[in-house]
């Protein structure tokens, strides 16, 4: 499968028919992708999907069965991790225990020919610009998980790699620390303007923080995208209930032209989706309607749908403080769809078995087929 | 520690273990000549003997170059396949492994005869360097023991941080590897050195004409006017064995406090 990507900007990486051999084991099944130089980019899949094995060809440290890894337009098939113009910063953030702060930021600058005094601006520069500014004396393993990060990260930048590699940079960190290092790793790569490549299992995070994202399974890239294209148009239902929560609901093709397709959807009716709400995989499968579970509403008294409602019984209540999550069997359907309502003012949480009506729009669904 | 029977055994376990050697330093001052008491009066004699025997001295050179060498040779050998061993995967490995520990569990006269018919038939003469084969070949088991923990506590992505940031492979050994099992290293040193000191049988049959301290003790204990002499040097053996492990263990203690590692016991 090739992606092909129209922009502007150069590309930094390039993959071309990447194939990958544990013995028998078939770890990456031809991977052909490009990845533009000063992006964030991500790769996200659950694990065993082959997305560190493709980042850790990037870095050099996996040899490639075939094909061939670009960076910067130059083969790097002979070139060993050494001698590339990348950086990791490693999932267990690989600190040297027995270095201190600032020899761990200034390891790779042992071969630098500048003085002395220069390298060590250069790592008070480094530390600096992660917020460690002074911490450079302290023993590096007495540092907290969150401040090691920074230390990997500072340790990486202090060579200017062309591209920053991450693996799973964030999955050790608690949720708090987390969100606040994921919003510091944007504005750090707009800052430096660097091609990062992060490898995530967190959807969330994908999200968040990329320009782009390549969703892996089986070795494979899925769909390679930016988020809200991912978001709303996943290709397949594997994309879709991998990405965030989506509802599904059987569906009948009744009718089909070059402008429309005509469905019947138990709970939903009859209704017409277009061409661009069907999903580019098809699976050979039954046709199904995916839609997310904020394009639904639920319609107090009073309240009309300003396209069209449906019936149903409320199944389930969770309540998340600022969302109530729903789970509704629509009339005429057994299993129930989920939908989330913001909890604005004024607006109560509703009883399980309370019989109430729902507001959507065939313009939200996504057709699997 | 909540049952009196169990404290009693304990109590009489480390008086079991421990009571022999503190008769050591009581005999090696005793005047008498016989190994019974009562005491008969304080004499610096037996230590006087000790240290103005000839033969003695050559026995206890003899066997520090060869528990050196042991230690040395084991170690680094343990170092190759310790290291072959936790990182990389080869065809044979559990058989070459197994082959490789198989001394850990052979009667150790089956390996000394075995060696003694091999060298011999090769024409190799003994001395203190075919002690030193053979004391390489047991103790190399257990240098790769402990080596092998040393190795594998060692995260992986260590060594591909320093070679990602541009070192070499081997300079990745030197500056990162290296430093990180360096107290497995010296445990290991210390326990081959250890083992090939006190070894008896190996070097009984391969040392030739040469002696070493625990031949040359064997053959001393036939004449019992030697016996307090001897207990002389088994006092200076405790007394330099607590000081050697007093250091390791210092070494080893600051070396885990350097690089914030969880102490998982060492020999004290």
């Amino acid at each position: 499968m090739t992606i092909k990507t129209a922009s502007d900007r150069p590309t930094m990486i390039e993959f071309r028919e990447v194939q990958k051999y544990y013995g028998d084991y078939h770890a990456l099944r031809g991977i052909s992708a490009e990845i533009r130089a000063g992006e964030f980019f991500s790769l996200l899949g659950p694990s065993g999907c082959g997305k560190t094995t493709l980042l850790r060809t990037i870095a050099g440290f996996e040899d490639i069965s075939s094909g061939a890894v670009l960076i910067d337009g130059k083969d790097m098939s002979n070139v060993p991790a050494n001698k590339r113009p990348t950086n990791m910063v490693f999932q267990s953030y690989a600190i040297f225990p027995h270095l201190t702060v600032a020899e761990n930021v200034g390891f790779g600058l042992r071969r630098d020919p500048r003085s002395s005094a220069e390298k060590a601006r250069a790592v008070e520069e480094a530390l600096e610009l992660v917020g460690l500014k002074g911490y450079g004396p302290r023993a590096a393993h007495a540092m907290s998980g969150g401040q090691r990060q920074r230390v990997a990260l500072a340790r990486a930048l202090i060579l200017k790699p062309k591209v920053l590699l991450l693996d799973e940079p964030m999955s050790a960190l608690d949720k708090k620390i987390r969100e606040q290092m994921q919003v510091e790793l944007i504005k750090l790569q707009r800052e430096l303007g660097i091609t990062f490549v992060l490898v995530t299992h967190d959807q969330e995070e994908a999200l968040v923080m990329s320009d782009r994202i390549a969703v892996m399974f089986d070795g494979e890239i899925a769909q390679l995208a930016d988020p809200e294209t991912l978001y709303r148009h996943p290709n397949s239902r594997r994309v879709a209930n991998f990405i965030g929560v989506m509802n599904f609901l059987p569906a009948r093709v009744t009718a089909e032209s070059d402008s429309h397709v005509a469905l019947e959807v138990p709970g939903l009716g009859p209704l017409e989706v277009t061409p661009d709400q069907v999903a580019a995989q098809t699976s050979g499968g039954e046709a199904t309607v995916g839609f997310r579970p904020e394009t639904l509403t639920l319609l107090y008294e009073g309240q009309t749908a300003s396209d069209r409602e449906a019936p149903g019984v409320i199944d389930e209540v969770v309540y998340y403080g600022d969302m109530t999550y729903y789970d509704i069997r629509l009339d005429g359907v057994s299993a129930p769809v989920r939908i989330s309502m913001r909890n604005v003012f004024g607006r109560p949480v509703l009883d399980v078995g309370s019989r109430i009506r729902v507001a959507w729009s065939p313009g939200a669904l996504v057709l699997f087929r | 520690m909540k049952s009196p029977g169990l404290r009693l055994f304990a109590f009489a376990y480390l008086i079991f273990l421990y009571a022999p050697i503190v008769l050591l330093p009581i005999f090696a001052f005793n005047s008498g000549t016989i190994i019974a008491f009562p005491l008969k009066g304080f004499t610096l004699h037996w230590f006087d003997q000790l240290f103005s025997n000839a033969t003695l001295g050559q026995a206890l050179r003899n066997s520090l170059i060869i528990a050196v060498s042991t230690a040395i040779f084991a170690t680094t050998l343990g170092i190759f396949a310790a290291r072959a061993s936790t990182r990389y995967r080869f065809p044979g490995k559990p058989g070459i492994m197994g082959l490789i520990m198989l001394p850990l569990v052979l009667p150790e006269i089956i390996v000394a005869v075995s060696l003694l018919i091999v060298l011999l038939g090769i024409g190799v003469p003994l001395s203190i360097f075919t002690v030193i084969l053979g004391h390489v070949l047991a103790a190399t088991p257990y240098a790769i023991a402990v080596l092998n923990a040393a190795f594998s506590s060692l995260d992986k992505s260590l060594e591909e941080a320093a070679y990602d940031l541009g070192e070499t492979k081997w300079s990745t050994f030197r500056l990162i590897t290296l430093p990180l099992v360096l107290p497995g290293i010296v445990s290991s040193m210390l326990m081959a050195f250890t083992i090939s000191l006190d070894e008896f049988i190996i070097a009984f049959f391969l040392a030739g004409e040469q002696v070493t301290l625990p031949t040359y003790i064997f053959s001393q204990l036939r004449f019992p006017k030697q016996i307090p002499m001897i207990m002389a040097l088994g006092t200076c053996l405790v007394i330099a064995s607590i000081v050697l492990l007093t250091i390791a263990e210092y070494a080893r203690r600051r070396g885990i406090a350097k690089t914030g590692a969880k102490d998982t016991g060492g020999f004290l």
